[in-house]
């Protein structure tokens, strides 16, 4: 069965880039362009992993990092951001991984698989 | 030949007149129409310094003139000729013996029995009366040449320039006409007089000398003080050797130590009891009739007049010592005002220098925030490019990846590596930018561990938990923000205090490893607690991050963002070890 993931971003191309190619990854691939749409998903799915921009608007990626922890503990999250910065505030450290955006997707999909091993193994 | 006068003129022969003016102290000679000394006194002989039983009765006045400098000739001259007398008062002049002297002087015409013309002269020696005479005029003289001094001390700020204007003062046959003067200056930091400048002449015949040369040049001692305030950095004075490398103790008790400290002038020609440091200390000066007056503004001693009449052998008395000290006092004053003004001059420097290091900062405020605007807007647009170089480079790269033409597969890898390219230069930028953004300091190991230890003592007590601290005694200085390496290490310390031993016992060490300052907590917890112990910091110190505490997975994130890491240990001992390293900063490593 293909591992879950949810991709929250509020720039429909990189949604749209994500979806693509992480499904042709083979992985199951939601969308969600707000935090109160992650919010609503994850209510909704069981995901194992979820890629969270920080620069949204409304409800940033950070305060979204703290809600997605406490409703689903098993889920990885990797932030996804442009921003490099975040690395240094506490609650990014929450994230099991960080990205910095790039045209290159493979650190991303590198950790992607990195934590759903890891997953996998205590299951 | 001399012409005939023709004034009455008493014989000279007549031995009443003679006899009676010898009564009188007088020293008398005469010379005949040639200029020859026929005739001399006792008196007259002391003055002149020469031997009557020596063959002296023959010379020419020409020769008591080349040792004197009384100018006798010329003024002889006009009285063989019919000038009726000439008479000077207080000349200065030095004898054949290098005698120092002051005279009154007075020639007149007088005739020999035979009938020739000649002269008569009469010498008073005033060298000898006493200076600081209580007459009216004598009074006004001593004003007239403190107020001289005071009006050249006040012209200068110059410590030197008021030194030697002060002994000038004190040593010129204008001023208050002692032979020497000896300038010794206070030092506080070891309760010393150090002899720092003398005046005078070191002997007799380069006292002659000198005053000749004075004489000549004729200067009121307001011009000769100005001379040597101009002239003081090039004047090296004979005497100066003497005191150079003197120094006088003013902790052991002595004469001079006690007027120091009492700011008493001392006449030492009229003590009859002089202590031997005092003597030893005049002695060196070469004469025991000084007068030495402290120097002394508000209330601060700042130094120590000496001056002597060594070489004209005058004595010193009481009214001239306490005119010394008057002219000490102003002396003083004008040193004071010297070191103030020197004072006023450096904080002018220092204010100077200040204020252009503040022009700079300024400048380079400015210029930083000017960059930092700059850097801002850069990071920003560079932050909004991301995205869409992202989504450009993606797609092309997803494109590349399925079925496309050979062109199309070209014009593909020319987006994505321009998109690189791209990316790569904004990263650089961004890397600039937060590296200049960076908040870190020096910070001590010893000083943060114990500052959070302080912290948590509260906790510790409550707990019963017995903290043992060892530091290394080696300083270990580490970069970072200080604030969340504290809350880094506070939670470690609340950990230990609350969870893994209470109640018990905990060795904390410190230790440089490599280039390393690492921080190790040895658990002791009784044999009971310790499975539960071991496995609370497992638990906490897992790779899960869900499993663990939000508060150590911040500070373990803190440990790692700093470049360090922390986890357990297994040591051998019961139960493992909490460790936590931070990277020394760059100074400390030497690198």
């Amino acid at each position: 069965m293909s591992d879950h993931i949810l991709v929250i971003d509020d720039d429909d191309a990189l949604r749209l880039l994500y979806e693509h190619d992480l499904g042709r990854s083979g992985y199951l691939v939601d969308t969600a362009s707000c935090a109160s749409e992650a919010v609503e998903r994850f209510s909704e799915g069981n995901y194992d992993l979820a890629i969270v921009d920080i620069e949204m608007p409304g409800t940033d990626g950070l305060e979204l990092l703290g809600q997605l922890r406490e409703m689903s503990p098993h889920t990885r999250l990797v932030i996804n951001s442009a921003y490099s910065s975040y690395k240094a505030d506490f609650n990014s450290w929450l994230a099991d991984g960080y990205i910095v955006k790039s045209s290159d997707l493979e650190p991303l999909k590198s950790k992607i698989k990195e934590l759903l091993v890891k997953s996998d193994r205590r299951k | 030949m001399h012409s005939e006068s023709t004034i009455t003129k008493p014989l000279v022969n007549d031995e009443t007149l003679w006899t009676a003016l010898e009564a009188l102290g007088l020293g008398l000679f005469i010379l005949d129409s040639e200029g020859y000394l026929r005739r001399y006194n006792d008196v007259a002989s002391r003055v002149f310094g020469i031997d009557k039983d020596n063959g002296w009765g023959e010379q020419h006045i020409s020769s008591i003139d080349s040792i004197m400098s009384l100018h006798l000739t010329e003024k002889v001259r006009p009285i063989l000729d019919g000038a009726e007398r000439f008479c000077q008062h207080g000349v200065t002049c030095t004898n054949a013996s290098g005698m120092y002297q002051i005279l009154d002087l007075a020639c007149v015409p007088v005739a020999l029995d035979n009938g020739h013309g000649t002269v008569l002269g009469v010498i008073r020696d005033i060298s000898e009366a006493p200076a600081g005479n209580t007459t009216v005029s004598d009074s006004s003289e001593e004003l007239r040449i403190l107020s001289t001094v005071a009006a050249s001390l006040s012209s200068s700020c110059e410590l030197e320039q008021i030194l030697e204007v002060i002994l000038t003062g004190a040593t010129a046959s204008q001023g208050l006409g002692f032979n020497r003067a000896f300038l010794f200056l206070y030092d506080q930091d070891t309760n010393c007089l150090n002899g720092h400048l003398a005046i005078g002449p070191a002997s007799a015949e380069e006292a002659g000398h000198i005053w000749q040369e004075l004489e000549a040049r004729d200067l009121s001692l307001g011009e000769l003080l100005e001379v040597e305030k101009r002239d003081s950095a090039a004047r090296t004075s004979s005497v100066n050797s003497l005191i150079k490398d003197m120094k006088l103790d003013l902790k052991a008790g002595s004469l001079i130590s006690e007027a120091c400290r009492k700011g008493m002038w001392i006449n030492l020609e009229t003590v009859a009891d002089i202590d031997s440091m005092t003597l030893s200390f005049v002695d060196r000066l070469g004469t025991r009739k000084m007068a030495l007056v402290p120097m002394i503004s508000k209330g601060n001693l700042r130094g120590l007049l000496a001056a002597d009449c060594a070489i004209t052998g005058r004595p010193i008395s009481n009214d001239s010592v306490q005119l010394l000290q008057i002219l000490a006092n102003q002396a003083a004053v004008a040193m004071e005002r010297s070191r103030l003004y020197e004072e006023q001059i450096a904080r002018a420097s220092q204010l100077e220098d200040m204020n252009r290091l503040l022009g700079e900062s300024q400048d380079h405020i400015i210029k930083i925030e000017k960059m930092s605007i700059i850097g801002e807007l850069t990071a920003a647009i560079a932050h909004e490019l991301r995205n869409p170089l992202a989504v450009i480079g993606g797609f092309a790269n997803m494109m590349l990846k399925s079925e496309a033409t050979d062109e199309q597969r070209e014009y593909l890898n020319i987006i994505a590596s321009e998109t690189t390219r791209s990316e790569s230069v904004l990263a650089e930028v961004l890397d600039f930018h937060e590296a200049s953004k960076c908040d870190r300091r020096q910070i001590d190991f010893a000083e943060l561990i114990k500052k959070n230890l302080g912290l948590i003592k509260g906790r510790l007590r409550k707990s019963d938990v017995e903290i043992a601290l060892s530091l290394s005694p080696q300083p270990m200085t580490l970069r970072g923000n200080f604030d969340q390496l504290s809350h880094a290490f506070y939670q470690f310390f609340k950990l230990v205090a609350e969870d893994l031993i209470p109640p018990g016992r905990a060795e904390i060490r410190t230790e440089q490893k490599d280039n390393f300052a690492a921080m190790f907590i040895r658990l002791e917890v009784a044999e009971q607690d310790r499975e539960r112990t071991i496995k609370t910091m497992k638990q906490i110190f897992s790779d899960n991050k869900a499993s663990q505490r939000l508060t150590i997975l911040v500070a373990g994130e803190t440990i790692r963002y700093h470049g360090g890491n922390c986890g357990i240990l297994s040591d051998g001992s019961a139960v493992p070890s909490l460790f936590v390293e931070l990277p020394l900063a760059r100074e400390n490593t030497g690198v």
